[in-house]
């Protein structure tokens, strides 16, 4: 953006046309010129014309009937996908049940041994905590299942992304098609993932589990991939040097020297995991995502409450853990395998003991029952809070303020555009901002959208993502650099950036309606809030990377502090902040997405509506066009250089 | 193996032996089609920019050719870019070379198969890095012993073996460290330790001092020349650093833009350099440092001269001679099997200093620089023992200044 009008004020004729802004937009104009009324003469109107759309519900709907027509009977369902649908549900059953047998105080000991021996003393109580704490709030068996299904998930994802990994890892020619894949792959909502899963395996545990794996398998591929590409040349150099085989290279040196990157890649596949298996409660995950599922649905705050504390619970401790076991220095001596007996023994002596002591379910009157008392407080809040609060209003009437001064105008605008100026716009923003390879990208998708027919909805999400964005941006930013300039705001920031990281979408959306209702402006406010932290933490660290010589010469020379900011930092850390807009708008996507499930409308809502209604022809078609959206909002804000994902 | 060749045996006496590497006409070129520029010898004859925008290719290594012979130090030195990093690593074709001959002990480089060249880089070439290339996971002795286990020797041998060689580059206390925990100097120690684990017949060297600090840097010199005065194994030893070169080659080839430029004893480079290029590179050496007396020589005027004043060895270094001379107050004689070869004195010794005798041994030092191939054809002397080997063919005397 700051190109665009940086470009338009010279106006001298050489210089100004020999910048290349200047000179990819007169290029942009003069095909516009040409291609505009033509399509204007044969397509006028403001919204995509019907002339150009393609109907793909019906060839969808009857693909899906014949789907679930012969899901019993045709080959390819009775000797694949029914076994590895099989597969599926036995190893989620075994995990639970084993979970279950070995009993509340068994898994906390096995949970906190583990801990221990990876990250120390005080994870390990904090392990504990966290999982007595789930037993508290009354969630034991929901807990359970969320964690048998992630287990299978994860190691399935880990499988899978290793061996990918491996493959692009160790030829030129898989790394070059799958990266395309992995990066498209990693920027779509996890949205858009359910409906085909569910076109073939029908609402249940192995589409969850299925959704899951392929959600959260790209991460682990990507890593392992950088960590074999990333290793030291001359290690490599010298290990060929020393008459090594392919196998023994590999295994003595390109495979240890990626460790970190494989344990860095184990955390993010969790991490993915346990998000999309809290979605996945919509396409019949059950666990803890579903109570919060369940709960939303009849705007149940205090229930759903209880449900998502667990969640963050679990992530905050999955992530500290497995981040911990990846941050051990090379040069600590190996923990011995005895240690790791002893703990097992341990462990086994604490299950053996629960199981004799009957503390195999969580007991009943250990329960606290937190949800009628958040009930009240949000009740409370409803009474006072939501509106005529005197001077500052409420947050109702903020939402609705929200609503009909920002995203009304925001969503009517871009509606009444017409729609070739919403691509040309579209075209103009990527090549600014990239290359004319992704202007080419962005325009194709923001197209297919109109072919798909699902032109209006898509703007109404559009300009959702818009508004989300640009509060993103502006709250991400000022954060950002008082973060960069202020040592002490920094250290307090950081831990708070760190949970919020953690935390999967969708429990983001349970204290948005308790402040704000159900609506669009909660939706927002949602993904507002998910986005930030990695805004934040994107904008600071390339602040605090500029160059330190640069910047102490520029105070060598007088400059002011704000100076310094204008003139040194914030130019040199154009890359960053490039990243962090762009790493806004997806992260803003994915929820503004889900944000479907509280009244966000928009093609959130067509792929909730169509898993609801088993309509799924409708509900693939919106999930078509978030993906394209996705595709289109990560190209135009995409720098030359490729990202890496959230809580990079 | 032949590789223990013990202190006792002076290196390269046994003229008869093949050398260890013999390298012919050797090229290596990146960029599209590389293969028709050393066919072609038009293409061959160009210089690097000119080459670069007529193909898009760059030669890093142009028609090389030399010989290191058995228990010798061969340097190879050149500025960043002058190819000389990757014309080492075409020797054991962990770069695979152009075009041209590599032979070690007379046996064909480029032809080996796969297995072939394994065994060549377990059993006959070791190398050292210069970022050392440690594997940080293991600990120093599992470094060392690496290369043992990836011949598959078993853990208790490859260990007692490590352990010795550590011992032997003074790491003792410090096996179970890993590289991390280590300065860069015990790292290259390491690296060197590694090298040495394998009982190789060659050891290349590549750059292996450049990323330490001056002090460490003399230390590690001096252990190779130790580790060379003991074992008298032969090695290649790249750098570009030329008192690193000096100190240590017992020949040396310079090479710019891919090419050899010179290949000589450090008396001859130094002496008389082929080019301007070498001239430049060469300019503040301290030559008395460098230069034998045989520069300063004169016949004894008399037999009384000849009978008179401190004896010095021809070998002894300009320097030495200065020191003798001044302490005597008179002409020092250049003594070799108790006879008088001739004497020095300070007029000769300080043209020597000053530079003005520098066109002495030019053309002598022609033929040495003729080109690279000639260059390793070049009879050169026998070899003496490692402690007196600085010994160049004698110069003819020095009378005039070449022109500028």
């Amino acid at each position: 953006m700051a190109t665009l009008t940086a470009s338009t004020q010279k106006t001298a004729p050489p210089g100004f046309l020999t910048h290349p802004a200047v000179r990819k937009l007169l290029a942009l104009a003069i095909a516009a010129a040409i291609l505009v009324p033509l399509a204007v003469t044969q397509w006028g109107g403001a919204t995509w014309p019907s002339a150009l759309t393609v109907d793909v519900s019906e060839p969808l709907g009857r693909a899906s009937d014949w789907i679930i027509d012969n899901r019993d009977s045709h080959p390819l369902f009775l000797y694949f996908f029914g076994h590895v649908s099989n597969v599926v549900v036995l190893a989620v059953r075994a995990v639970y049940l084993a979970l279950l047998a070995v009993g509340w105080a068994g898994v906390t000991a096995i949970g906190a041994l583990v801990a221990w021996r990876v990250a120390g003393v005080r994870l390990a109580l904090g392990t504990a905590v966290a999982f007595l704490a789930c037993g508290l709030l009354g969630m034991w068996v929901p807990t359970m299942q969320t964690l048998a299904l992630m287990v299978v998930a994860v190691l399935a994802s880990v499988v899978v992304g290793a061996l990918l990994g491996l493959a692009a890892g160790l030829s030129d020619r898989m790394d070059r098609v799958l990266r395309p894949v992995l990066d498209t792959m990693q920027v779509l909502p996890a949205f858009a993932y359910l409906l085909p899963v569910v076109l073939v395996f029908g609402i249940g545990v192995p589409a969850a589990v299925l959704a899951t794996v392929v959600y959260a398998a790209p991460p682990m591929a990507r890593l392992t991939s950088l960590g074999l590409r990333g290793a030291d040349k001359e290690v490599l150099e010298a290990v060929e040097s020393l008459g090594t085989t392919a196998r023994q290279r590999l295994l003595t040196a390109r495979v240890p020297l990626a460790r970190k990157e494989l344990l860095l890649g184990v955390n993010q596949t969790i991490m993915m995991a346990l998000s999309m298996a809290v979605i996945a409660s919509v396409i019949g995950a059950g666990g803890l995502g579903d109570r919060v599922y369940q709960a939303l649905a009849s705007v149940d705050v205090g229930a759903a409450l209880a449900a998502g504390i667990p969640i963050v619970l679990l992530a905050v401790v999955l992530d500290r853990v497995t981040g911990a076991a990846g941050e051990q220095h090379d040069g600590e001596p190996g923990r011995s395998p005895l240690t790791w007996l002893y703990a097992l023994g341990a462990a086994a002596a604490v299950a053996v003991a629960g199981r004799l002591a009957g503390f195999l379910d969580w007991p009943d009157g250990w329960e606290v029952n937190i949800a009628e008392p958040v009930n009240r407080a949000v009740d409370w809040m409803t009474a006072h809070l939501y509106s005529g609060v005197p001077v500052v209003g409420g947050t109702a009437d903020w939402a609705a303020h929200f609503t009909s001064w920002v995203l009304n105008p925001l969503r009517d605008g871009l509606q009444w555009l017409p729609w070739w100026s919403v691509l040309l716009a579209v075209a103009a923003l990527a090549w600014l901002i990239g290359t004319w390879r992704t202007a080419l990208t962005a325009v194709l998708a923001m197209a297919a959208i109109g072919v798909l027919g699902v032109w209006t909805p898509s703007l109404d999400t559009l300009s959702q993502v818009l508004a989300a964005v640009a509060v993103t941006l502006v709250i991400g930013f000022a954060t950002g650099i008082a973060a960069a300039r202020s040592d002490r705001f920094e250290r307090l920031l950081r831990p708070v950036l760190d949970v919020f990281q953690t935390m999967p979408q969708f429990v983001y959306l349970i204290p948005v309606v308790a402040l704000f209702g159900v609506g669009r402006a909660p939706a927002v406010a949602a993904a507002v809030v998910y986005a930030l932290p990695a805004v934040v933490r994107i904008t600071t660290q390339g602040l605090r990377q500029v160059d330190p010589a640069a910047l102490e010469s520029a105070r060598s020379l007088g400059a002011t502090s704000g100076q310094q900011l204008r003139q040194v930092q914030l130019p040199l850390a154009r890359p960053a902040l490039l990243l962090a807009v762009n790493q806004g708008v997806v992260l803003v996507l994915a929820v503004v997405i889900i944000g479907g499930l509280v009244g966000g409308g928009a093609l959130g809502y067509q792929v909730v509506f169509g898993l609801a209604q088993g309509d799924l022809a409708s509900g693939l078609v919106a999930g078509a066009a978030i993906v394209c959206l996705g595709l289109m909002l990560d190209r135009v804000t995409q720098p030359t250089a490729r990202r890496t994902r959230k809580g990079a | 193996m032949s590789t223990a060749t013990s202190a006792s045996t002076p290196p390269g006496t046994d003229e008869g032996t093949a050398p260890v590497f013999a390298v012919d006409g050797l090229w290596k070129v990146f960029g599209p089609k590389a293969d028709r520029v050393p066919a072609d010898p038009e293409l061959a004859a160009l210089s690097p920019a000119e080459l670069r925008s007529r193909t898009g290719c760059t030669a890093a290594v142009a028609d090389v050719s030399f010989d290191v012979r058995k228990g010798e130090v061969f340097v190879v030195m050149g500025l960043s870019g002058s190819g000389k990093s990757t014309l080492v690593r075409c020797l054991t074709r962990l770069i695979e070379p152009t075009a041209g001959s590599i032979a070690i002990d007379g046996e064909d480089v480029r032809a080996m198969d796969k297995s072939r060249l394994r065994e060549l880089r377990r059993h006959r070439a070791a190398m050292v890095f210069q970022h050392f290339g440690l594997l940080p996971h293991r600990t120093v002795l599992d470094n060392v012993a690496y290369g043992l286990e990836v011949q598959g020797v078993g853990r208790a041998e490859r260990r007692e073996r490590a352990a010795a060689i550590v011992a032997k580059v003074g790491l003792e206390g410090l096996e179970q460290r890993r590289p991390g925990q280590l300065s860069g100097g015990q790292r290259q120690r390491v690296g060197l330790a590694r090298a040495l684990a394998v009982d190789p017949e060659v050891l290349l060297f590549d750059e292996p001092f450049s990323a330490l600090d001056p002090l460490i840097r003399r230390d590690m010199q001096e252990e190779v020349v130790r580790l060379h005065r003991e074992e008298g194994r032969t090695m290649v030893f790249i750098t570009h650093d030329l008192q690193e070169a000096l100190k240590l080659g017992d020949r040396i080839a310079l090479m710019r833009d891919g090419r050899v430029v010179q290949l000589g004893t450090p008396e001859e480079i130094v002496g008389s350099p082929a080019d301007d290029y070498v001239r430049e590179f060469v300019r503040d050496v301290p030559r008395e440092q460098v230069l034998t007396v045989r520069t300063a020589m004169r016949p004894a005027s008399s037999a009384d001269e000849a009978g008179t004043g401190p004896a010095i060895r021809p070998g002894a270094t300009v320097s030495e001679a200065i020191e003798a001379v001044a302490r005597a107050g008179s002409p020092a004689r250049v003594m070799s099997d108790g006879r008088c070869l001739g004497v020095v004195d300070a007029e000769s010794l300080l043209s020597v200093v000053a530079g003005t005798a520098a066109a002495a041994t030019a053309a002598d030092g022609a033929d040495a620089a003729a080109g690279s191939r000639a260059a390793g054809a070049a009879p050169v002397p026998p070899r003496a023992a490692p402690a007196e080997r600085r010994e160049p063919p004698t110069p003819p005397p020095a009378t005039s200044e070449e022109p500028a």
